[in-house]
């Protein structure tokens, strides 16, 4: 069995601000394997983006990490500047929500694209150019040749995206991480970039992480789903599993108040009040007892902890769903 | 410009009427001079009954937002009428809409920018009451607070709060309170819920539902999402580059989509159930959008269409009744068995087979 | 089956007992030293001016005997000398930074007033009104500041009235060109066209939304731009063309320090100093206010 990619322990940061202590991870772990599909979905506040900021190194200086996060069985935690660079690119690349921010809009896109080439491999100026108009092509701009000289705002929102996927990766690096990267996109171009992403993966072997907010994308297109709630991983399953075997009541609840196409108009959605918790104070039990439906008194005393049940589906909850098919 | 004939009139005197709107912007280079002409809103007409919701559904670049604009005036749209209640807004002067705008509301994308942050919940949402001088000081503030109680923000809590002290839905809840105080008939809201969380945002839609019940409201719900706008309407319509691809009754248009592009749409949907194997959709389109200063000749969906024929360059489709009642697609070669061939094409030439 | 969810859908208003915690704005205003310390010493510099001759038995400074002419600085009596007909440095430079003060409050006052009123009109109003407003602004900005003001001191003649009335002809424009940038920018903004919607009338926008909006932006900018008011103003009096003699001011002071530079320094370094304290004190506090009010 081959070794897995990157081993995540005991994750947790901490955010320092103005006195208080904002716990925004609290302890998670999991591993990718080599080209998998993984997906981490939470909504905002629960931690998912510090976390996909801390795997690549990108968190600010106010930020305490600790635990273990193995790359390769290197750790990452704790490395210096010039280490994360070198890991940044080669390693793992990751692309952004906003297409509009993550490009220099006074750099031709093709620079762009050397320039991430010729930092991490000994390329010439004209080896980089073959390679930057290879991997447009790989990534589906037609006219490729002319769209090395094109400027970010020529270009729309679908194929910005496309670029900076292309800039992620120049290097072939093992892991991608897509921070929310269709959130901005409108529907169709999303069902394109993510039909892009997965055909590149199985030419390339890269593994794939998705950050998002959004359930039924994941469910369509990862292998596993991993859901976070107030800064942990409440519960997790291979995505064919988890639609028709929801256990923990967060999920039902997500899963719930998607509206789906095959619901009558009209309906209300079934949907749960309150908000996701203040991470500056961390409360004895269960992080999500104040809003669940099935709360019971010694929810509120203890914290479950994610404990696997069944063939690859963990959860952690004290009094999951019962096995109710969702329909 | 006489327009499309096609439109019937579901019932005479429907609470909305719209025709032949057309938008345009005139884009203008740093030196004052003309750069080009951009048509957001081309030709779009239709109808809504009073209490109905009409879902408006299109991606970016189609002209929804424009649209939405366009009928409370703000600006008033190039050519065209909106004939609110039976009188047509367009070249009303800004003082003589006022009466009409207690009728009409309209409800924003984003709550904080839609909601003045130096002012208290309370203050945002009489502000309408002061502006038409309604009722005297103590009788608003009763009025503001039973608004809040009903969009579930208690006013003893709230009333003193301003914006940056809501979350998201909150806020949300104060601009949908605010645009409810006047009593309004029509409810224009311009993609309410794409700014909130999902669990937040169901509770906003199921908060639009309950209201549009009690109050016998209806609205004119602006969305990029086919899965969102289905939940709360009645009807839909579906736009691309500033016109009209199709309208008709919800579950029609979701079971039996007739434009190839509504088509593309549905299936761009992500679906939660396995089966469903996502990754086999053939109808995901293919290409670029347009850009909307050159939009193509004919329809303006033929670049991306996987059905495109050389009749969809040089004609442009009207909207025309197909299938069941209400139901109206603008298109040469729409995906229903059996389409009316239009005058002057190839004879029932089958159209190209779809590919990806 | 989805009974305990279903019922908690709708009809269950927000639960958010505890208001999000916020610090009280003054308290944070407080801790920031930026602001504070220089603040202060503004504060205790306007104490001094103003308050301090009431309370206390300030020698005028305009009379003196000739015999006590070129004190030393720490002389007993006078701490920061006499001139050279025997008038306490002292008070001068406390009358003189009255009515440093006294005039940049007013241009100030004047500028945010007239100017922020003709920018916010100009922005709001659009089409002719703007054009014909910014194109008159234009021509005042267009002077030099110095040309511009000496030349209205010399026509209205030499008074602490006119320098006002000169050094308002610089701030209005300046100010008036902020307020409508500002003023096109929230025009745009949806919580002004929902109120536009609402049938709010265009004075009630202006004054309800519009101006508490660009508040911040505007006291800033003026705070900041009264440092270059101040010099302006002992500019004038530098030159001579300010507040007449034997008025005292600091850029006379200033003056007259120089042509006895080469034998004593203080008549000339005391005011300086004192200027460009009190300069740069309200570029910090300036500058820290538009950090913390995050303005642009």
């Amino acid at each position: 069995m081959a070794d897995p990619l990157l081993e995540v322990s005991g994750l947790r940061v901490r955010f320092r601000s103005r006195g208080s202590v904002v716990h925004a991870v609290q302890g998670i772990d999991f591993t990718v394997e080599p080209g998998q599909t993984l997906a981490i979905i939470g909504e905002s506040g629960s931690g998912k983006t510090v976390s996909a900021y801390a795997l690549m190194g990108l968190l600010p200086p106010t930020a305490q990490v600790s635990g273990s996060i193995r790359f390769k069985g290197v750790e990452v935690v704790g490395l210096g500047e010039r280490e994360l660079q070198d890991h940044r690119g080669r390693n793992a690349a990751m692309v952004f929500q906003n297409p509009e921010r993550s490009l220099n809009p006074t750099m031709k896109v093709g620079n762009q694209i050397t320039e991430a080439v010729r930092r991490h491999l000994p390329l010439s100026r004209e080896q980089a150019h073959q390679r930057a108009v290879e991997l447009l092509r790989m990534v589906r701009i037609p006219a490729a040749e002319r769209r090395f000289h094109e400027y970010p705002h020529q270009l729309s929102g679908g194929m910005r995206q496309r670029v900076i996927i292309a800039i992620a990766l120049a290097c072939e690096p093992a892991l991608l991480i897509a921070d929310e990267a269709t959130t901005a996109l409108d529907v169709t171009t999303q069902a394109q970039i993510m039909n892009l992403l997965l055909d590149l993966q199985q030419e390339l072997g890269t593994a794939l992480l998705m950050i998002s907010h959004d359930l039924a994308l994941a469910a369509s297109y990862a292998e596993e789903v991993m859901v976070m709630y107030a800064g942990r991983f409440v519960e997790r399953a291979p995505a064919a599993d988890l639609f028709g075997n929801v256990r923990m009541p967060y999920t039902r609840a997500l899963l719930d108040a998607i509206p789906r196409t095959d619901l009558e108009p009209h309906v209300l959605l079934p949907v749960i009040g309150g908000r996701p918790p203040d991470l500056s104070t961390v409360v004895p039990g269960c992080a999500f007892a104040p809003r669940c439906p099935d709360a019971q008194p010694d929810c509120r005393e203890q914290a479950p902890a994610l404990e696997q049940h069944g063939m690859g589906h963990w959860w952690a909850c004290w009094h999951p769903c019962g096995k109710e098919a969702a329909s | 410009m006489t327009g499309t004939p096609a439109i019937t009139v579901t019932e005479p005197g429907a609470l909305l009427e719209v025709r032949n709107l057309v938008q345009e912007f005139v884009l203008r280079d740093y030196g004052g001079v003309k750069g080009g002409v951009l048509q957001a809103v081309s030709d779009v007409s239709f109808d809504l009954s009073a209490g109905e919701t009409l879902g408006i559904v299109g991606e970016t670049g189609s002209g929804k937002s424009t649209l939405a604009r366009s009928v409370i005036q703000a600006p008033p749209p190039k050519h065209g009428s909106v004939i609110f209640q039976g009188q047509d807004l367009v070249g009303l002067s800004h003082r003589a809409m006022k009466p009409v705008r207690r009728d009409l509301q309209m409800v924003f994308q984003d709550p904080f920018t839609s909601l003045d942050p130096k002012w208290t919940v309370s203050r945002i949402v009489a502000e309408p009451l002061v502006a038409y001088a309604i009722g005297s000081r103590a009788d608003r503030r009763e009025r503001v607070n039973s608004l809040l109680d009903l969009v579930g923000l208690d006013p003893a809590s709230y009333g003193r709060r301003h914006p940056r002290e809501l979350s998201g839905g909150q806020a949300q809840r104060v601009a949908i309170a605010r645009a409810l105080v006047l009593e309004p008939k029509l409810i224009l809201c311009d993609e309410p819920v794409s700014s909130l969380d999902v669990l937040v945002q169901a509770q906003v839609l199921n908060l639009f539902e309950k209201l549009r019940s009690e109050l016998s409201l209806s609205y004119l719900f602006i969305a990029h999402d086919l899965a969102m706008v289905r939940q709360v309407s009645d009807r839909v319509a579906v736009m691309y580059l500033g016109k009209l691809c199709e309208i008709g009754p919800v579950r029609d248009i979701y079971r039996r989509p007739l434009h190839p592009y509504t088509l593309a749409l549905l299936d761009s949907i992500p679906n939660p159930e396995p089966a469903a194997g996502n990754r086999e959709a053939d109808h995901v389109i293919s290409g670029e959008l347009p850009s909307p200063l050159n939009p193509p000749s004919g329809c303006r969906f033929r670049t991306r269409c996987p059905r495109a024929q050389d009749l969809c360059a040089t004609q442009t489709p009207q909207l025309r009744p197909l299938g069941v009642d209400g139901h109206l697609v603008a298109c040469h070669f729409p995906l229903s068995g059996a389409s009316p061939a239009p005058a002057g094409s190839q004879s029932d030439a089958e159209p190209a087979a779809v590919k990806r | 089956m989805a009974a305990p969810v279903a019922s908690l859908a709708l009809g269950v208003p927000e639960a958010d007992p505890a208001a999000p915690q916020r610090r009280s704005r003054g308290r944070g205003l407080l801790r920031s030293l930026e602001i504070t310390i220089p603040g202060a010493i503004l504060l205790v510099l306007l104490f001094f001016c103003f308050i301090w001759p009431l309370v206390y038995p300030v020698p005028s400074p305009t009379s003196g005997s000739v015999l006590d002419a070129n004190l030393p600085l720490w002389s007993p009596g006078h701490i920061f000398g006499t001139t050279n007909v025997g008038y306490d440095n002292m008070a001068r430079i406390l009358y003189g930074g009255r009515t440093t003060f006294e005039v940049a409050a007013a241009v100030q006052a004047i500028g945010l007033v007239v100017g922020g009123l003709l920018g916010v009109i100009a922005g709001y109003a659009g089409g002719i009104v703007e054009a014909v407003l910014m194109r008159v602004l234009d021509v005042f900005i267009a002077f030099p500041s110095l040309v511009l003001i000496l030349a209205i001191v010399d026509g209205l003649g030499q008074s602490e009235l006119h320098v006002i009335w000169a050094l308002s002809a610089f701030s209005i424009p300046a100010v008036a060109r902020v307020a409508r940038a500002g003023t096109l920018r929230l025009r745009d903004q949806p919580f002004v066209v929902a109120a536009r919607l609402s049938s709010v009338r265009s004075w009630r926008i202006i004054s309800g939304h519009i101006v508490p909006n660009l508040m911040p932006q505007l006291f800033t900018f003026s705070l900041l731009g009264t440092g270059i008011i101040i010099i302006l103003e002992s500019g004038l009096d530098f030159l001579g063309y300010g507040i007449p003699d034997p008025a005292p001011s600091w850029g006379g002071m200033i003056a007259y320090g120089q042509t006895v530079m080469s034998v004593a320094l203080s008549p000339l370094v005391v005011p300086s100093l004192f200027l460009f304290g009190t300069v740069v004190c309200l570029n910090l506090v300036g500058d820290g206010l538009r950090n913390r009010w995050g303005v642009r």
